[in-house]
């Protein structure tokens, strides 16, 4: 299996054979359980038996799990529902049964573990402590915070409800654990706009050498302040002293196996998951460096078809197994979302507006 | 959001005679400046509406309603209009009808309109100064439905124009108008395109041509968006005959297609995904054929479910009919404009008088688009006036 792996040991040789296998299974375990799953295949796929190659699976428009409720287990099995909203308001609903929620816990923690190291390291979480404790309000936020809170200990929250930043707690952090290794995650808006932006308003530093940064949540309203990734970066090192920043990518559909940003600056697939990219229309797989849509593979929803997905993502593949980290496996950069199709329907002049889309 | 008034009135509106010359001259006047305007180029709706707008076509449109010795015409009031977001110039085609009439009109604009709605706007600001009497009776405002100003308007009118989605509509039901005040209301809707197999397959090279240009200009001029464009393409024929006419039919237009490239990235994902939760959603088997951006999805019934998912953008329910009659229990009151093509007339006469529910519309293809004073089944310049019946 797969999962039994580390997250970046296998090159493409290695990886396919076991990937497909798996994928093929999985497909069949969801067309024989979820049997809208299995219309979807005979219909678009009617020749479909196995797999050949990662190109040739079904692949489900992720946006189906905001108009659907689909699983293949039982309802007598359902562990939980994860909720996200999307760019439409209408959350999307993953059905989780305990042995999905456990594999996606196991390998969230075995990606971490490879960018944090194995110990438990004292948490800096650009955030209010607010956002995990109105669970009648649950947001992705809050349910991304949580999620990782267990690789960290001694949790500090930097902000205050009103989004200023508690210098008191973050002062006390930095002074207890500032010269060792630390861990600090935030949502990149939030990282920027009211941890960065504020230090450097109110002329601040903090010296946190050793830490190490992940942040995710996309990048749309940094673009419309025109901040580049480069720069995102320069800047949270002269305020903080962090160096290692790491940008990650994932869905509420897809748990677990996310993609984090190596220090080259690319998106790397974990052995667990694997991207193509398909141009719009067509709908063929691009080549390397050719624009288009990303589909996401991951080996681990079982509990529901959510093995190979179609996002609203651009992205374009950057290569495979040759990524000057030395990492094996696809890597990639995201361009941004598909536009809004532009609202000219008889039946959208009543609209809620847009939010901006969270991905732990 | 506050009421803004996009042309402000310059003197007081008053009530017209039906069918005036001055209000034909507005007309005229604003169909020249659409035509001229450079912009108008890339918003296909605005030639067509300063087309529609011209003299020689509004005049002839209008004759049959003029005065007869039995009644005489006269203004309904005071009209409101609310435009929906999408085929931005689809309330010039009310608000100019209630004009003529003879109406005050004031038309609340979405503030998400489009690129040809800013144009529109421009041109009738434009006008102000040389009709004022028509500007005033021509009033374009944006604001949100719980505005004062609008609560307001709404207990004084005459009459209401209530377009775009059944939520909209709905959510514009909850302002109260006078007792005596009629409402139109053009709520969702969706439209069929009906071909006869046969013909199709008789047609030589150039008529084949000509039947997928007219098909995308019904369909694919405002992405299979507007209510009048067929999401669902019935073929009319045995099975076998049928498929050799979709055979026929479909790569001709594809072709048409990949050479126009009339569907954004955005649009080809959203039909991909519309025909997948179809697929999803469906009882039946579906079968799903992509072929360049059009996906087309085979279907043995029109199910209720499809008139509200159905997101167009180059999506295609097709549907085999052996006879017309076994479409009638799948038509609802929310099938709109049926299009035809390569039917014979009589036969479909025939049919039409055993279709008592749903179909507004029966128009050749090439024709979904254009706009006539019947519409949904209402006539509007009926519902813009009063007919006094005089018997002196």
């Amino acid at each position: 299996m797969l999962i039994e792996h580390e997250p970046y040991s296998l090159n493409a040789a290695e990886k396919q054979p076991l990937l497909l296998a798996e994928l093929n299974a999985l497909t069949l375990h969801h067309q024989q359980h979820c049997s809208p799953y299995q219309h979807l295949v005979k219909a678009q796929w009617p020749a479909f038996v196995t797999a050949n190659q990662s190109a040739q699976l079904p692949y489900l428009a992720v946006r189906l799990f905001k108009q659907l409720k689909l699983q293949s287990v039982p309802d007598a099995e359902v562990f939980k529902v994860l909720y996200s909203s999307g760019t439409t308001g209408t959350p999307s609903r993953i059905v989780l049964d305990s042995a999905t929620a456990a594999i996606q816990s196991k390998i969230l923690v075995k990606i971490m573990q490879h960018w944090l190291g194995k110990a438990r390291l004292p948490m800096l979480i650009i955030d209010h402590p607010g956002v995990i404790k109105d669970r009648s309000n649950f947001s992705a936020r809050g349910a991304g915070i949580q999620g990782l809170s267990f690789m960290g200990r001694n949790h500090c929250y930097a902000l205050n409800d009103d989004m200023s930043i508690n210098f008191e707690a973050l002062e006390q952090f930095c002074q207890q654990f500032g010269d060792g290794p630390v861990f600090v995650f935030g949502f990149t808006f939030m990282v920027w706009q009211f941890f960065i932006q504020q230090l450097k308003q109110q002329q601040k530093t903090i010296s946190l050498p050793q830490a190490v940064l992940l942040h995710s949540g996309g990048w749309k309203k940094l673009q419309d302040q025109a901040v580049d990734n480069s720069t995102f970066k320069q800047q949270v090192l002269t305020q903080t002293g962090i160096s290692k920043v790491h940008n990650f990518y994932g869905m509420v559909e897809q748990v677990g196996a996310i993609f984090v940003e190596c220090e080259q600056g690319h998106l790397h697939c974990p052995s667990y998951a694997d991207v193509l990219v398909r141009t719009p229309g067509s709908w063929q797989t691009a080549a390397v460096g050719e624009e288009g849509v990303l589909q996401l593979i991951s080996t681990l929803p079982r509990s529901y078809p959510g093995h190979s997905l179609l996002s609203e993502d651009r992205a374009v593949l950057l290569g495979e197994d040759n990524c000057p980290c030395g990492r094996p496996g696809k890597y990639f950069h995201i361009l941004g979302r598909l536009p809004q199709a532009e609202a000219r329907g008889c039946s959208d002049t009543f609209f809620p507006s847009a939010k901006e889309r969270t991905t732990p | 959001m506050s009421w803004i008034i996009l042309n402000p009135p310059t003197i007081k509106a008053e009530l017209q005679q039906p069918f005036a010359e001055q209000d034909f001259a507005y007309c005229q006047a604003l169909s020249e400046a659409l035509l001229k305007a450079p912009q108008s180029r890339d918003f296909p709706d605005l030639i067509a509406l300063g087309f529609w707008l011209r003299q020689a076509n509004l005049k002839p449109l209008l004759a049959p309603y003029q005065h007869s010795q039995h009644f005489i015409r006269q203004p309904l009031g005071l009209v409101f209009h609310s435009a929906p977001a999408n085929v931005d110039s689809l309330f010039v085609y009310s608000g100019i009808l209630s004009l003529l009439c003879g109406n005050k009109n004031v038309i609340r604009l979405s503030s998400r309109s489009g690129g040809s709605t800013a144009v529109l706007i421009e041109k009738i600001r434009a006008l102000a100064e040389l009709f004022p009497a028509q500007n005033a009776r021509f009033q374009l405002v944006q604001c949100s439905y719980d505005s004062a100003e609008l609560k307001a308007l709404i207990s004084t009118v005459n009459g209401r124009v209530l377009w775009g989605s059944d939520q909209a509509i709905q959510a514009q039901r909850q302002l109260t108008m006078p007792a005596h005040a009629r409402e139109l209301s053009f709520g969702h809707k969706f439209s069929l395109c009906l071909v006869g197999a046969e013909a199709v397959l008789a047609t030589n090279h150039e008529q084949l041509q000509q039947l997928v240009q007219l098909f995308y200009r019904d369909q694919l001029t405002f992405a299979q968006q507007g209510c009048s464009s067929a999401k669902a393409v019935l073929w009319l024929g045995e099975a076998a005959q049928v498929q050799q006419a979709q055979q026929r039919f479909w790569p001709a237009l594809t072709e048409l297609i990949e050479h126009k490239q009339p569907l954004n990235s955005s649009e080809q994902y959203q039909a991909l995904a519309t025909a997948q939760q179809l697929i999803m959603s469906s009882e039946q088997q579906l079968m799903l054929t992509q072929q360049h951006s059009i996906s087309r999805v085979a279907v043995n019934t029109l199910e209720p479910v499809f008139i509200d998912q159905h997101q167009g953008c180059g999506l295609f329910l097709e549907l085999q009919l052996s006879d017309l009659t076994q479409l009638n229990p799948m038509l609802t009151q929310a099938h709109q404009t049926l299009t035809v093509w390569g039917v014979e007339p009589g036969l479909l006469k025939n049919w039409l008088t055993t279709a008592h529910t749903g179909i507004d519309r029966v128009m050749p293809v090439g024709q979904a688009l254009s706009f006539s004073p019947d519409w949904d089944g209402v006539n509007l310049i009926e519902q813009f006036s009063r007919k006094v019946v005089s018997t002196f």
